[in-house]
Formats: C-alpha cells, sequence, structure tokens
C-alpha cells in the first residue's frame, strides 16, 4: 500500500503548545490499524502539492511564529482552499485556526486572514483558559471532547459556517455563544490546544476514516485499537471539569 | 518612622505565619511595601559590598543556593532570599527578616534570586552589580508567549545601568544582550564535551536568531537549545566565552575545569553542570578565592525535592521534581546513563503551581528509551493526571503492559518498589512532591533496613 501522508506545517515555527502530540498519535494509530503513514514536514519554501498529500495539520504559534509563515502560507492559498473543497482532512489549532477566518486581531491591529470560511476573530480583555469539554456529533453519535483551552482571540462565526462542537464547560469560541472551533467539510479549526487527539481516540479514528475512505480503500474496521489509557485519560479530566475541579 | 513601623509588622506577620504554619513569605514583604514603599532600596543601602541577582527560565534557585554557600564559605554575611519567594514581596520579606528592628544591621552581600518579570522592578528599587541570567527556555506554558516580552523588559530594565551582566554563551536567547545594551557582558559556556549530540528534538523557539529571524544552525548541542550554533543568514554565532569549561564528567559526579580550576560536584546531570559552572564564573567574576568556590561546590548537597535519594529496603529511591519538558527530558537522558536495573514512576498533577496545561509532557521524549537496555522496566503513573501520562508513554511506543497507572501516590510508590530492580526514581511535578518525599520518609524510617518476609508480603498487600 502506498503510504499515507500527513502534511505538518511549519513543525518548528507553529508548535507553541506540544500541538505534536496530534501527530503522534496520528501516526501511531495509522500504524496500529495497519496503515504505513508517513509525516512531510513543510517548512517555510517547501514544495507541497496538496493533491498528494492525505491529510493537513498545523498547530498553533506565537504571534513571531505566525508572521513568519503568513506570507508563504498565504500563496498556498488558493491550492489549500481547493484542497478543502475537494474534501481534504485538515485540522488547525489555535492561531492557526484563527487564520483560516476573514479577518483576525493582534497587538498590533486587524489583520486579513486567509478567508477559507466565514468567521472573525477579535481580541478579548482577558485570556480564555482553562480544560474545556464539549460535545458534538462528527463521529456520528454524541460525544464528548476533552481539552485544554488558552486564547485571547474571540471568534464570532457567521451564519454560513458551523461550529466544531458545543461548549459543555469552558469558553470555546468567544465564551458567549457556546460554539467551539468551526467545522467545513473535513476541515476542523479549533481552540483546543496541545495533545487533542491522544485523549480524544474518536476524534483521532474521525480524521482517520475520513482519509482511508477518501482513498476508496474499503474496510469495515474490524480491527479497533485497545483504547483503556486513552479512555482512562479522557475520563479523568471530563469528570474533574464537570464536578468543577 | 512608617519605616520602622513597617519592619516591626511585617515581622510581626513573619512570626504569625511561620507559627500557624504557613510556608508564605511573599505576604510580609509586600504589608511592608504597603506601609513604607521605599522600605527595599532603604534596606538595599545597608549591603556594604555588592548586591548580586540571579534571573532566567530554569536553574536560578540551585545557582543562587550555590553562589550563597560559596559567599558563607569566605565568611561573608549576606541577604538571600528563599527558593521560590523570588517577587518583590518575597524579596522584601528576606531583607526585612534578616535585618533588626531599626533596620540598621549591615550586610557585606546581597544575593538575590528574581522572577524573570520582576528585574525591571526589582532594579527600580535596588543597584546590584552584576545580574547574572542563566538561560530563557518556554517554561510554564500559560505564560509563554510572553517570553519575547519578558526579554525585552529586562533588556530596557538594565540598559544605560552600572550592571555587569554574566550570560550564558550556549543560549542563543540571551547572547544578544551585548550588542543590545551596550553593558558590559561576561559569557561562561561549555567546551565540546561527551554528551554532546549533533541534533536535538524538543526544542522550539530558541532555534531562530534573534537578529535575523532566520533558522539556526548548531554543529552540537548540549541539551535543548543550549549548543553551539551559527546563524547562516547573518553571521551570528556564539559570544567568545570567558570562563569555559572543559573536559566534562558526569558520571558517577559532575566534574569539569573552568580556566585551569578543577571542580567537582556531587550533584547529576548536564542542567545542573550548568548552575555550577556559572555560580563559578560569577564567584571568579567578583574575585572569590579558588579554595573557597572548590569547597562550596564540593559540600554542596542536592537540596530537598530537587533531587533526593532514599534506602528503602536496600534499594535506592530518587526523588527528582520534574516541572516542564527540558527538565525533565534531562532527567530521563540521566537516568538512562544509570546502567542499574530499575523501575519509574511519574506524579503528574495540574493545580495552579504545577501549570494547569500539561501540554508539555509531549514535548518530553520517551521514544529514546525504547531501545536503551539501561530503560526502565516498568512506569508507573500517578496524580491527578496519570492518564495523560501514561498516554504520553503509551505512544512513544514503549510496551503497554508495563504502562502502570495508579491514580492514589502512596499505592503508586508501593508498586513500584514491590517490583524488581535495583534502583527505583520517582519523579514528581511540583504539588505532589510534597506528599511523594513524606511517603518516601516514612517508609525510609519503617524499611531502613531491609525488609522482613512479613514485611514484604504486607507492603505487597496494601500496594495491590
Ligand atoms: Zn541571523
Amino acid at each position: 500500500m502506498k503510504s499515507f501522508i500527513i502534511a505538518y506545517m511549519y513543525p518548528d515555527l507553529m508548535n507553541l503548545f506540544a500541538d505534536r502530540g496530534n501527530i503522534i498519535c496520528l501516526q501511531k494509530r495509522m500504524q496500529w490499524y495497519g496503515f504505513p503513514c508517513k509525516v512531510q514536514a513543510v517548512h517555510i519554501g517547501t514544495a507541497l502539492s496538496f493533491d498528494e498529500v492525505d491529510m493537513v495539520f498545523m498547530g498553533g504559534g506565537s504571534d513571531r511564529g505566525l508572521k513568519s509563515i503568513y506570507g508563504d502560507l498565504a500563496s498556498r492559498a488558493d491550492d489549500f482552499k481547493q484542497a478543502v473543497e475537494d474534501q481534504l482532512p485538515v485540522l488547525c489549532i489555535g492561531n492557526a485556526y484563527q487564520l483560516l477566518g476573514r479577518e483576525y486581531e493582534t497587538a498590533e491591529g486587524m489583520q486579513s486572514g486567509l478567508n477559507l470560511c466565514d468567521f472573525y476573530t477579535t481580541l478579548a480583555q482577558e485570556r480564555m483558559v482553562g480544560n474545556i469539554v464539549l460535545e458534538n456529533s462528527i463521529t456520528g453519535q454524541k460525544q464528548f471532547i476533552v481539552g485544554f483551552e488558552n486564547h485571547t482571540g474571540k471568534t464570532f462565526l457567521t451564519d454560513k459556517a458551523s461550529p466544531f462542537a458545543s461548549v459543555i464547560k469552558g469558553y470555546g469560541n468567544n465564551g458567549e455563544d457556546g460554539s467551539e472551533g468551526i467545522n467545513y467539510k473535513n476541515l476542523v479549526g479549533t481552540y483546543l490546544h496541545g495533545p487533542l487527539l491522544p485523549k480524544n481516540p474518536h476524534i483521532a479514528d474521525y480524521f482517520i476514516q475520513t482519509m482511508v475512505q477518501r482513498r476508496g480503500i474499503r474496510t469495515d474496521w474490524q480491527h479497533t485499537l485497545d483504547d483503556t489509557i486513552e479512555w482512562l485519560a479522557h475520563e479523568q479530566i471530563k469528570s474533574r471539569v464537570l464536578k468543577g475541579r | 518612622m512608617r519605616k520602622i513601623l513597617a519592619i516591626f509588622v511585617a515581622k510581626l506577620a513573619l512570626w504569625a505565619s511561620r507559627l500557624l504554619g504557613y510556608g508564605g513569605t511573599d505576604f510580609p514583604g509586600r504589608l511592608a511595601r504597603k506601609i513604607y514603599p521605599a522600605i527595599l532600596s532603604d534596606l538595599a543601602a545597608n549591603i556594604d559590598e555588592e548586591i548580586f541577582i540571579v534571573t532566567g527560565t530554569n536553574g536560578k534557585t540551585t545557582t543562587t543556593n550555590m553562589i550563597a554557600a560559596m559567599i558563607k564559605e569566605e565568611g561573608y554575611t549576606y541577604v538571600h532570599n528563599a527558593a521560590g519567594a523570588n517577587m518583590m514581596g518575597g524579596i522584601t520579606t528576606s531583607f526585612i527578616e534578616a535585618t533588626n528592628l531599626m533596620g540598621t544591621r549591615h550586610f557585606d552581600y546581597a544575593l538575590l534570586e528574581a522572577d524573570e518579570a520582576n528585574v525591571p522592578l526589582l532594579i527600580k528599587e535596588i543597584s546590584p552589580r552584576v545580574v547574572l541570567i542563566t538561560n530563557f527556555f518556554a517554561d510554564q506554558l500559560d505564560r509563554f508567549g510572553e517570553l519575547d516580552h519578558t526579554i525585552n523588559l529586562i533588556k530596557d530594565a538594565v540598559r544605560g545601568q552600572d550592571i555587569e551582566l554574566v550570560l550564558n554563551a550556549d543560549d542563543p536567547l540571551v547572547s544578544h544582550f551585548q550588542n543590545e545594551t551596550g553593558l558590559h557582558c561576561w559569557y561562561y559556556g561549555f567546551d565540546q564535551t561527551d554528551y554532546d549530540s549533533p541534533s536535538s528534538t524538543h526544542n522550539r523557539e530558541g532555534q531562530f536568531c534573534v537578529f535575523c529571524g532566520h533558522k539556526l544552525r548548531y554543529e552540537r548541542y548540549h541539551y535543548a537549545q543550549l549548543g553551539k550554533y551559527y546563524c547562516p543568514e547573518c553571521g551570528n554565532s556564539n559570544p567568545r566565552a570567558n570562563f569555559i569549561a572543559k573536559n566534562l564528567r558526569m558520571s558517577p559526579a559532575i566534574q569539569f575545569e573552568v580556566n585551569d580550576m578543577e571542580i567537582y560536584s556531587p550533584y547529576q546531570g548536564f542542567y545542573n553542570a550548568y548552575n555550577i559552572l556559572a555560580a563559578v564564573s560569577l564567584a571568579k567574576l567578583v574575585g572569590m578565592r579558588d579554595e573557597a568556590v572548590q569547597k562550596a561546590i564540593a559540600k554542596y548537597e542536592p537540596r530537598a525535592g530537587r533531587m533526593e535519594i532514599f534506602n528503602i529496603d536496600s534499594k535506592k529511591t530518587i526523588l527528582v521534581l520534574v516541572k516542564n519538558a527540558t527538565g525533565f527530558n534531562q532527567t530521563l537522558q540521566m537516568l538512562s546513563q544509570d546502567p542499574a536495573s530499575k523501575n519509574l514512576f511519574i506524579a503528574l498533577n495540574d493545580n495552579a503551581a504545577d501549570g494547569r496545561d500539561i501540554s508539555w509532557i509531549w514535548d518530553v521524549d520517551f521514544a529514546f528509551l525504547a531501545d536503551k537496555h539501561s530503560r526502565p522496566q516498568h512506569y508507573i503513573c500517578s496524580g491527578q493526571r496519570s492518564g495523560d501520562m501514561a498516554l504520553r508513554i503509551k505512544y512513544d511506543g514503549l510496551p503497554v503492559d508495563h504502562i502502570h497507572i495508579s491514580a492514589s501516590l502512596k499505592d503508586g510508590i508501593l508498586e513500584t518498589l514491590s517490583l524488581p530492580g535495583e534502583t527505583a526514581y520517582i519523579l514528581s511535578s511540583y504539588t505532589a512532591l510534597f506528599a511523594c518525599r513524606n511517603i518516601l520518609l516514612k517508609l525510609q524510617k519503617q524499611y531502613g533496613s531491609p525488609l522482613t518476609a512479613e514485611q514484604q508480603d504486607q507492603s505487597m498487600l496494601t500496594s495491590s
């Protein structure tokens, strides 16, 4: 089987909160399922054809990091947009998520986004930080998602955009409307930074199944993994957050 | 008059909080500063010789304590703030505690460990001769992103002052202080060592040139972003070190030479070698005698919690505080260099003092252990986030049936000690440390001598 390829965008500059945990998780689970999987690091100036990769991942960076990669990513925006329309699985976290919208605010003022999706982000007075519990049906059934958020951006979706999940406890997009992240076709943008996928194995598997189906590979997913530790970690934090710590 | 009132009230508050068993040393100082805002600059005027400030992300407590040991060895008097009390309040408390009721007692030196963000405030109130910066790492991720900001604040604060800087020549984030402050800078660094590697897996922000933003190239890494680097774009590279450490040995203890002075320390790990080198460099700079420096370092034993050795049922049990990815990676490197058979216990909490966000554990590299002969046999994960810790280890490819979860610290430690192996490593994040230490102290008291068969059965029972 031809190796699956996950494009890891700017691993040096956009890995502020150990978001690479998600890459480690995807690659390991693919291997455990029996699908060979490679991670292709994409740096500034690296050639990348979106047709030849199975997924795109981009973590959050510092303001400095975001500034450095902005021009490079903007030059790929048209291809990127086409790939998203073609159902390419994409996961963007933190300010990489903000970048997908119409515009976002930094300490230096409003900046234009890549305009892949219809939302915008302003700066809040206070940092929204803490453990968070969400709920969505992206896997076909209602399930919880746990994670950690830490952002000053307040993101507002327009009517045309759908959130990734709804907030059970925490701030989410803006601390006001109960929405978290964005989901458009197979693109997910979220504020849940750090290792989101390891302790939400159903979300990791959602991306994996999407990748595999896009290749036209038929599988009945009978080969399941032992996720005892995954769900234990998930429950540990979920029950603490829901109990108010 | 207000000064004497401030001292009196703060001493009273200090006495009361000690009586009530609070360790907190920030409050008395803050109280005194409310009553008499000039209290710190007034008391600092009683320092007859010099004031030294030690700051940076990692190692400031150890470095400061070592310098204190040298000053003591030289027979001087000094004011020194206690570990952790490194904000304005805590520093003020330490001066108040040392002085008399009239606030007139004189000391030779003041040696102040300062939180990075407090350095600008501190320099407004007192005039140090030297500011020593250990390193700048992305520490608690809650605060990160502010690192650039903090570095700039420190630069602004020292610019134009009559201050000398002692800096780590191997850290690309501190090495540009000279150009941007115009101050006299003294650098320390390591020569090539046997422990260097050509690549580093876990560093991020520090890899970029502070002048032009280009990615730095490294000839070798000592640890994390510390090493021999250059910028292919603008030519920026390590400044020439004034204090160069050569012939580093780390087993069985740390040994090296700085400008022909031999240093020996019972400490372990590369990060401690840096702390020692930093302390020695400052001591040489201000003219302490070699003999006093060597003696102080050799006598300086690891402090409670930073790394402490217990003997339980004739098993060597080593307690280590881990609070960020850099320290954790260093600890794993160290234990992989220990040839003894061993098991590893890790307690991970996520209280405010630990850092609420535990994402950083994904910057800890366990994968290299997989093919090491001397790797731990079993991994026992404990604390509030035992699940996350176990997941981290699982995803780095260590055998799942050797990863155990025990949310209770006591059960986890007992399980670890009951497994076969010569040594047990007990790693703990900050808020679990004291509990772990108490458990180990109790066990050492109970089972300091070899266990009887009966006791062994009992301890097995409690652990299951
Ligand atoms: Zn440069």
